[in-house]
């Protein structure tokens, strides 16, 4: 993987564990705010679960270029 | 009847609400992939002027929103020229120690003389 497409892979993910940190966060605060009396754990558990989700996209996005993929296996 | 019907009618708002919420947020691809998750960032950019213009022209304000001064500074850039600086320090460290220990060296037995 060349330096650029490493940076440009960084940053992706650096932008997608955002994305995903308020995503979570909004979610959470919503179903707690509704279902679970205002308290505080949907929140942690919405944004520990936003980050984690950011944290397997990334690894999946970093692995995949050492990866053998289907459309290249039936090139041969 | 009505007191009987409301708590029912409270769940279903309620989960209308939050259904609702979690659909949005899926549907957005704001939980997919890192490629879609850039994708509907950049939606959302593209999207902020028009929806301020309408919320200003809805509130009869009339005065416009200053723009966004163009900032030059890039920190990526300032990032790059401090770990050159750093290192290119590092590494004439040793040459400029000896030298100046030479120069003290030779300034006291200047002074000696």
């Amino acid at each position: 993987m060349s330096e650029k497409q490493l940076g440009k892979k960084v940053d992706r993910c650096l932008a997608d564990g955002a994305i995903k940190l308020g995503t979570g966060l909004g979610l959470g605060i919503v179903f707690s705010v509704l279902f679970f009396k205002r308290h505080t754990w949907p929140i942690s558990f919405g944004s520990g679960a936003g980050l984690g989700m950011a944290y397997a996209n990334c690894q999946n996005d970093l692995r995949s270029h050492y990866l053998l993929h289907k459309s290249e296996k039936q090139e041969e | 009847m009505a007191a009987r019907i409301l708590p029912v009618l409270k769940l279903a708002t309620k989960v209308t609400i939050a259904g609702g919420a979690l659909y949005v947020a899926v549907d957005s691809g704001l939980l997919g992939s890192s490629e879609q998750g850039s994708q509907a960032l950049e939606k959302a950019k593209a999207a902020i002027p028009p929806a301020l213009e309408e919320w200003m022209k809805y509130f009869g304000v009339e005065a416009q929103l200053p723009t966004m001064p163009k900032i030059e500074f890039s920190p990526v850039e300032s990032w790059n020229s401090g770990v050159r600086w750093t290192i290119s320090s590092l590494s004439e460290a040793p040459t400029k120690a000896s030298d100046y220990t030479n120069q003290g060296i030779q300034y006291l037995k200047d002074l000696t003389k």
